[in-house]
């Protein structure tokens, strides 16, 4: 715990969380909270798929999969049984077993596949779902989807407003103190250099497992406060796009620091919002999508560590200069 | 007049300062052999020159031009004909293809140079149309050191050839290179100094990425103190 | 009997139709270790602007030509400007790929709309041929020919043409054919090209054989392409070949007696091979053809 507070910029990342506690009496406006509410759910996302990518460097094409199965699972429940609280742990906790045994078996078959392999492979799999929601109609009535309502503590946006942002920082302290934890110090060094950890007797593959189910977990989460914060479902969850956010929020905020996975998440989901309101006047931006392909491509190409990383080489930058002028008075 | 001159190169590989200052020269028409311990330097001396592990200081002149900033297809252009530590063969090609391909973007009279190639290592000839991954060790290296000729145009760097050879084998290796060494310089890097020391005119010895000794071979030879110390001979 | 010969009709064209998708990736990669995830952004714009030009000149040779060339552009700038810059990473790689892949399937919408389009036949392919009572449609049969000569092209560029050699001697140790002096980064920028039109004349033959085009296409084709790429063999032509008519034969068969399961049924060949062979059915590491 004292590794955390003393890692993170505990003050900034306090007096965030104050602002977003009482911006509702700031601020009430419906599209606002709206857009906080999804701001936090694809934070969670993002983060989780931190911990692959930016923690571990595995690189998954199908991480939507857990998504979608955290949202269908709630989705489904909440469908047919009765709406209230009980019933959304059980949708949770379904999901989330569900993702367990999902990430476990791809795992166990591929994640000692080289980086490629296991990209498609994950990609492919994800399809799959994709596939078997549209096919299974009897349940998710397919592409077109279906509504469903969720208890009144969800249905408030105020009330969701909090429930996302206690979710957001109870997921990020729990993902911390897990890339904290020897475990995560392995999966770091897994990330650096696999071939030295597996020498260092390390077993990767067992690691890798516990990042992935991990992570799994993690959108799963996710999923299902994407689809109550909906009450609405159809495959979208499924789709490549979801993956791409994920990959987009990331990359953007910067691998590998679980702070620069919820900025991304709030840069895309802002500029997302933004982009499709100019589309109503322009509708060339009706396409803003292809608009945040070519910003993934400039940062990966320009900005290599993102949002976080560009940050830290600026303070690095200060921290230099001000050393630089203490040795100069020294001196002096 | 010096064929290849190194001049203080420095290489690393990751972090690893591998070439602290690497100086030697190799004189038209010799055999130079650069002796040294295992993990002293001497593979990266010469992927350096090549180019795969370009230096980051230093300079590599080829006939008096400054060959190290060239990407390695340019170097080889320039006439190095090349053998790296484990023959490098291209296993689904035939001996056939394996030579056509060195002669693709070769300089001089490959015709002629293929055809001494040829007679020099019969056996070439012999499995003409065998893929090379089904040659034994010798015939490999025999393929590795005839497409590096066919290749090359005036210079072969060689990589420790006489590794796995039978005794046999490494003997009529050693007539090869005493032949092709009336048209070609060879800069040879070797350990089994029984083999060298016979064949090579001059000689370097590099420990730890740097040159600690160097001279005449016939000097190298007498030079008890020096082989114990280096090359671990009495 | 005429089901069963249907489906094989079927099978085997729209396993050559993949089969033109995975012989560029299975190249590009067998170089140089590209997994080019935007190779299926390349098939869906084939098959839009081979449609496109078909619908406004009516000529489906100058559409196929106008797809291919179009396709080799949108190529030369991805290995120009996506690929090369993050050569060597991996994971770069992998993920810029994937963005390269959905800003071509995202401009699709952009000049086509959002929208399926509906593609026609060339009216000297419609039709069909009838055997004792059996029907075999034309287009079918075309694509079938046009594959084999791909097929045939292709395996003559490689085994008998000097820049064939130098690919295969560069899918199997990419140094010691700089140590020649060939110029690796101009190989790997020809067969880059070369997926690139393969893939473009993929999906420009796949337009008028579907009926219709849609932006999405294009990764659903990839998918399939990628799974043929690993059953076959990374690297290996035959392979790919071997492995599109496998994943096309059975995907016919498999969505007339079980539509539902045809992904999963790749997905299954899939992983089988995975877990017996994980080189591929050809794949010794060593063979590009
Ligand atoms: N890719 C690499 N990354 C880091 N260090 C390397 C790499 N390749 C080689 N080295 C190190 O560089 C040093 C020199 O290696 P090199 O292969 O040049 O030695 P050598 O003299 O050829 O040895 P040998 O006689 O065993 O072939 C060694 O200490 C080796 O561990
Ligand atoms: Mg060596």
């Amino acid at each position: 715990m004292r590794g955390l507070f003393h890692k993170v910029p505990m003050y900034w990342g306090l007096a965030i969380v104050l602002f977003m506690l009482l911006f509702p009496f700031v601020n009430d406006s419906r599209s606002t909270l709206i857009l906080l509410t999804q701001i936090f759910i694809f934070a969670i996302f993002a983060m989780s798929f931190d911990i692959l990518l930016g923690y571990t460097g595995i690189v998954s094409f199908g991480h939507c999969m857990f998504f979608g199965i955290g949202a269908y699972s709630t989705a489904i429940i909440f469908n047919q049984l009765e709406a209230n609280l009980l019933t959304f742990m059980i949708g949770l906790v379904i999901g989330i077993a569900l993702s367990v045994l999902v990430s476990y078996i791809i795992g166990l078959l591929s994640l000692r596949l080289k980086s490629h392999f296991y990209a498609m492979l994950t990609l492919a799999v994800s399809q799959l779902f994709l596939v078997l929601a549209e096919k299974w109609r009897g349940v998710t009535h397919g592409g077109d989807g279906f509504t469903f309502s969720v208890p009144d503590l969800f249905k408030d946006r105020t009330s969701f407003y909090y429930i996302t942002l206690l979710s957001v920082a109870v997921v990020f302290i729990l993902l911390k103190l897990f890339t904290e934890s020897s475990t995560g110090k392995v999966l770091k060094a897994i990330s650096q250099n696999e071939h030295r950890a597996e020498a260092l007797g390390y077993k990767t593959l067992h690691y890798k497992l516990i990042a992935s189910v991990t992570a799994g977990v993690a959108a799963s989460f996710s999923g299902a406060l994407y689809a109550v914060s909906l009450r609405f479902i159809n495959t979208n969850v499924f789709s490549i796009e979801v993956t791409l956010d994920a990959l987009l929020m990331t990359m953007i905020g910067g691998l590998g620091t679980l702070a620069g996975a919820i900025a991304g998440a709030g840069i895309i989901e802002f500029l997302r919002h933004y982009l499709s309101e100019l589309a109503m006047a322009y509708p060339i931006f009706e396409r803003w999508t292809i608009i945040l392909g070519f910003l993934y491509i400039v940062v990966l190409l320009g900005f290599p560590s993102g949002l976080a990383g560009f940050i830290k080489k600026l303070t690095l930058k200060k921290k230099r200069k001000v050393k630089k002028k203490e040795e100069l008075k020294k001196i002096a | 007049m010096s064929l290849l001159k190194l001049d203080n190169l420095e290489t690393y590989l990751e972090q690893y300062h591998i070439l602290q200052g690497v100086s030697m020269s190799v004189e038209e028409g010799s055999i130079t052999v650069l002796f040294g311990r295992n993990g002293a330097g001497k593979t990266t001396t010469l992927r350096s020159i090549m180019g795969f592990n370009p230096s980051t200081t230093g300079t590599v002149h080829f006939h008096n031009q400054n060959i190290s900033k060239l990407s390695t297809h340019l170097i080889s252009r320039k006439g190095i004909g090349y053998v790296p530590e484990n023959q490098g063969i291209f296993s689904g090609l035939t001996v056939e293809e394996t030579l056509n391909l060195a002669k693709a973007k070769s300089a001089g009279e490959t015709e002629a140079k293929m055809e001494w190639m040829l007679q020099l290592f019969p056996d070439l000839k012999k499995f003409w149309r065998k893929k090379s991954g089904l040659l034994s060790g010798g015939q490999k290296q025999m393929l590795a050191i005839a497409r590096a000729y066919i290749n090359g145009d005036g210079l072969l760097l060689i990589d420790e050839p006489s590794k796995g050879l039978s005794p046999i084998m490494v003997e009529k290796l050693m007539e090869s290179l005493l032949k092709m060494k009336e048209k070609t310089t060879i800069l040879l890097v070797e350990q089994n100094f029984l083999m060298a020391s016979q064949i090579g005119d001059y000689f370097y010895i590099m420990d730890d990425g740097k040159i600690v000794h160097e001279g005449l071979m016939e000097d190298l030879k007498e030079d008890k103190e020096t082989c114990q110390k280096y090359l671990g001979i009495a | 009997m005429e089901v069963f010969i249907n489906l094989l009709v079927n099978g085997v064209s729209t396993g050559l139709l993949i089969f033109l998708l995975a012989a560029g990736l299975t190249l590009i990669f067998g170089l140089m270790s590209v997994l080019n995830f935007a190779h299926g952004g390349l098939f869906v714009w084939g098959a839009f602007s081979g449609a496109w030009i078909f619908t406004e000149t009516n000529s489906f040779l100058l559409a196929i030509a106008g797809a291919i060339l179009i396709g080799m552009g949108l190529g030369w700038v991805m290995e120009r400007f996506l690929i090369r810059p993050v050569y060597g990473n991996h994971v770069r790689q992998l993920l810029i790929t994937l963005g390269g892949m959905l800003i071509l399937s995202e401009s699709i919408k952009i000049f086509w709309g959002p929208n399926p389009i509906r593609v026609n036949m060339p009216g000297w392919l419609e039709g069909s041929y009838q055997f004792d009572g059996i029907i075999i449609i034309k287009y079918r049969v075309f694509v079938i020919v046009i594959g084999l000569l791909l097929y045939l092209a292709l395996w003559l560029l490689l085994r008998h043409t000097q820049i064939g050699l130098m690919i295969r001697a560069g899918v199997m140790d990419k140094e010691m054919v700089q140590a020649l002096g060939i110029n690796v980064k101009g190989l790997f920028t020809f067969v880059f090209l070369l997926g690139a039109a393969l893939a473009a004349l993929g999906g420009a033959l796949l337009a008028p054989y579907s009926g219709v085009v849609f932006a999405e296409m294009g990764m659903q084709y990839a998918i399939l392409a990628f799974i043929v790429v690993i059953i076959g063999g990374m690297g290996s032509l035959q392979g790919s070949a071997l492995a599109s008519l496998i994943v096309g034969v059975a995907g016919a068969f498999a969505a007339y007696f079980m539509p539902d399961l045809s992904l999963a049924l790749n997905m299954l060949l899939l992983v089988i091979v995975l877990l017996v062979k994980p080189t591929g059915l050809l794949g010794e590491k060593g063979s590009a053809v």
